[in-house]
């Protein structure tokens, strides 16, 4: 997560874990391997299997209510593509994730840089970011439950508004406002999450050395060119892993939406995400897991492009460069080592 | 240096959040149902609770279920069959944690004997190849006039694979001081006449309007209806795996509308805070002023598990602010509907089938336990008798309707003293209840149900608030349909 420092970026390819024993004959070390056999296997067993059997599913009829079933070829993503909710469903969950993803990474990088600025010397850092980050602590179904009745047309919000403020003349049907509820699900998206993302942020910004800004400072730097030629790029495979994460949980978006109005992502359809609607093809009376299978399938298709799609628009150019250069001189040491005979 | 931080902060946060989960009020009220009709019976018991082993018989008994409510009926049981031990698992269905976890069991190796089924999703199950077949037991509830519709609803083609132990028909209970206020008179065979039917009850509807100046509403949301117009329909839902929309449903719209339009219903969402405040009268709108409801349409054990669980308003000390015990009255309302209910089946691939059966013979078919179940002879202290080592909360309360009219009639002077009586007035609900039950039939019944009905809910606030036209309403109700339901061919 952290920066990898100048000195790490010059280090020549490490060797692999070969030993040369005395007959000369090469044996390898297999610890590396042991070490790491509980993760893969554990993967295989709980990340790997699923995913393949899901796949399987997509391309079956079967439900949970039948104990047979039979493989029908591509029907499934055929039937979802004549979902007109699929559709609606895909739009809602990428408008509601960029609702709450801007805002969040703008507010955790405004407080981000707040707090870790040496001259500003705000008072209680550990405090604030304790503060900001609590929501993230509550479980997603509790604060729908709660937003949903404080939104209810009995609920707090109108005694308040209309009540006590005289905001409203009279109470407002929340819950049936299409717009409202998709700003309301991004806005608590928003509270959960930003704190996560300060902390990251802050623990990113905190390893940057101090000598870079008290160079620029030293060249007459100002806060805001500090941050934009420093922070920023310094910062970026941190950026890159907030949004991909943040991607990836955005599009896997389900309790809150779920929860918040009917089970069915009413109002209109409008909190309908790709996981509510997979979730509902799971739990309708006969539970089709095959066309669930496929709306996952279709989900899990979507992210992985518009991840690969920003690693490679955000990678590090760089980083590449060196690369790129690193195997070149590689590639003439082998040549030099057969006979010399490059170039 | 950082890391340190990074890990303190953690830490503080960690205990703060400990610390403001202490200071959370834990007496809210809030429901977090919104299931129409699910919320029935789960207000007893909200926790999982861990399989609760009963007896050393060497016969096991696996029963899984969504309430403690089997539970006594278990332990009674094996009073009659020591050789069975019983295992039971309770897992509640408020979010529907229970289906899920009865339908991915379904195709394991680890699935109960005897699976407890509720009116929402019941005929899915009856409708699979999942359920034994119980036909043997039919002359047994031909002798106990058992509900035809009991046995209607655990049928499908021909096969009877479940039966119940309660008949759950609806009923119209009603304010009584705001009936007399209204219609000059709190006399249950009156009012029912002042809502016989829908026109009429239209007609009354506008009548407490107008003379509560608009305080009082009939009905507390347009959902509290939808039951009345789903039970008396001519066609099914599915016909030939075609989607038919029976002409009622245009009625319920039309009465959904012309309640909302002319303020004759609250607004509020069944299973939600303003919908339990009318029934102690607290309901305030928004700038404050004082509400009432005068009616809510519920089934038999609408009395006992909401009506008369939330009739008392009190507060954090526990004093009474507001009550409207004994200000009620029940009457079988404009149409003969029905809501709920659970029914008993035994799994197909059962290790213990035979038990299984016994057991569903003895839940709903038994008439000392039928007639123990309704009357309160399962207290605490009888079923301790059997098994020393259970809860203390687990005991079953006099008032259930059960499903055999041969127990009804035998019972029915023993009600009119009950604590439901007492609630209503001095009035005997059992009484209305077997005047209702053989008249409702749920013949139409049909596994996708519940989720097609769920669908209709959106389209219908999105006519009666005038956000969509009827026929935009009725398009977006197919399209949910076929979203949902791949294998229903909606035109």
């Amino acid at each position: 997560m952290l920066m990898p420092s100048a000195a790490t970026k010059q280090q020549m390819p490490v060797q692999g874990s070969v030993k040369l024993k005395r007959g000369g004959k090469v044996q390898k070390d297999y610890t590396a391997y042991i070490m790491i056999a509980p993760f893969i296997i554990a993967f295989l067993a709980f990340g790997f299997y699923p995913i393949v059997n899901t796949l399987y599913l997509s391309l079956t009829n079967a439900t949970l209510m039948s104990r047979n079933y039979n493989m029908q070829g591509l029907k499934n993503f055929e039937l979802l593509l004549q979902d007109k909710f699929f559709f609606q469903s895909i739009v809602n969950t990428w408008k509601i994730w960029i609702l709450n993803f801007i805002p969040q990474i703008g507010i955790a990088m405004l407080l981000a840089v707040w707090m870790t600025n040496v001259r500003l010397k705000i008072r209680a850092i550990g405090f604030w970011r304790a503060v900001f980050y609590l929501p993230n602590l509550l479980m997603p179904a509790t604060v729908a439950v709660l937003f949903s009745s404080l939104f209810d047309f009995y609920g707090v919000a109108n005694q308040f508004l209309v009540g006590s403020l005289h905001v409203f003349s009279e109470a407002m049907d929340f819950k049936i406002n299409e717009t409202f509820m998709q700003g309301l699900v991004a806005y608590i998206q928003w509270w959960m999450w930003f704190g996560n993302t300060l902390i990251i942020l802050i623990a990113g910004m905190s390893s940057i050395s101090e000598s870079l800004y008290e160079a620029a400072m030293v060249d007459g730097a100002n806060t805001f060119t500090m941050f934009r030629k420093i922070t920023i790029p310094v910062l970026r495979p941190v950026l890159v892993y907030t949004l991909v994460t943040s991607l990836v949980g955005g599009m896997q978006m389900f309790d809150i939406p779920y929860l918040i109005t009917d089970q069915r992502g009413s109002p209109n359809g409008s909190l309908m995400t790709m996981f509510v609607l997979m979730y509902m093809k799971f739990k309708s009376s006969k539970g089709h897991i095959g066309l669930a299978s496929a709306t996952g399938i279709m989900t899990f298709i979507i992210t992985a492009v518009v991840a690969l799609i920003v690693f490679f628009l955000l990678r590090d150019k760089d980083e590449l460069a060196l690369q790129k250069d690193r195997k070149r001189y590689k590639k003439q040491q082998k040549i030099k080592a057969r006979g010399g005979a490059a170039k | 240096m950082t890391k340190k931080k990074v890990i303190a902060a953690a830490l503080a946060t960690l205990m703060l959040s400990g610390v403001v989960a202490g200071c959370t009020p834990t007496d809210t009220t809030v429901a977090t149902t919104t299931t129409e009709g699910t919320a029935a019976t789960e207000a007893t018991t909200t926790a999982t609770t861990a399989p609760v082993v009963s007896g050393d018989g060497d016969q096991l008994l696996k029963i899984w279920s969504f309430t403690n409510e089997i539970q006594t009926m278990a332990l009674a049981f094996r009073k009659y069959n020591p050789e069975v031990s019983v295992e039971y698992t309770m897992i509640p269905m408020t979010a529907g944690e229970y289906q899920t976890k009865v339908q991915a069991s379904l195709t394991t190796d680890d699935i109960p004997d005897v699976i407890v089924l509720e009116a929402s999703f019941v005929k899915s199950y009856v409708e699979s190849d999942l359920l034994a077949d119980l036909g043997e037991l039919l002359p047994k509830a031909a002798e106990m006039e058992t509900y035809q519709m009991t046995i209607d609803i655990g049928t499908f083609d021909g096969v009877t694979k479940a039966f119940s132990y309660q008949a759950t028909p609806g009923a119209f209970f009603y304010r009584r001081s705001l009936a007399t206020e209204y219609f000059g008179t709190d006399d249950p065979t009156e009012i029912q006449t002042y809502f016989s039917d829908m026109a009429k009850f239209e007609e009354s509807a506008a009548v407490i309007k107008e003379k509560s100046g608009g305080d009082t509403y009939t009905v507390c949301s347009t959902g509290d209806f939808t039951n009345l117009f789903y039970s008396n329909r001519t066609s099914p839902w599915i016909v030939d795996g075609k989607l038919v929309i029976d002409p009622m449903i245009d009625e319920m719209l039309e009465m959904a509308k012309t309640f909302r339009t002319e303020g004759y219903e609250a607004q509020a969402t069944q299973w939600q805070e303003g919908w339990f405040a009318g029934m102690n009268d607290t309901l305030t709108d928004a700038n404050g002023n004082a509400k009432k409801v005068f009616s809510y349409f519920l089934p038999t054990w609408g009395l006992p598990y909401v009506l008369m669980t939330n009739a008392e308003a009190k507060d954090e000390a526990g004093t009474v602010l507001s009550t409207t015990a004994g200000d009620w009255a029940c009457i079988s309302g404009p149409m003969a509907y029905q809501w709920g209910g659970t029914w008993v089946g035994v799994m197909d691939a059962a290790k213990n089938k035979e038990s299984g059966l016994k057991f569903v013979e003895f839940v709903a078919l038994n008439e000392e336990n039928l007639t123990n179940w309704a009357t309160g002879v399962y207290t605490n202290e009888y079923l301790k008798e059997i098994d020393p080592s259970i809860a203390d909360d687990i005991a079953q309360p006099a008032g259930d309707f059960v499903s055999s009219a041969k127990v009804v009639a035998a019972i029915m002077d023993v009600m009119a003293t009950s604590k439901a009586s007492e609630f209503l007035g001095g009035q005997n609900a059992y009484e209305g209840f077997s005047i209702a039950a053989p008249l409702t039939s749920l013949k139409l019944l049909q596994g996708s149900d519940d989720a097609i009905q769920r669908a209709l809910a959106d389209p219908q606030t999105n006519y009666v608030t005038g956000s969509a036209t009827k026929e935009e309403a009725i398009q977006q109700f197919k399209d949910a349909v076929a979203s949902e339901f791949p294998d229903i061919i909606v035109e």
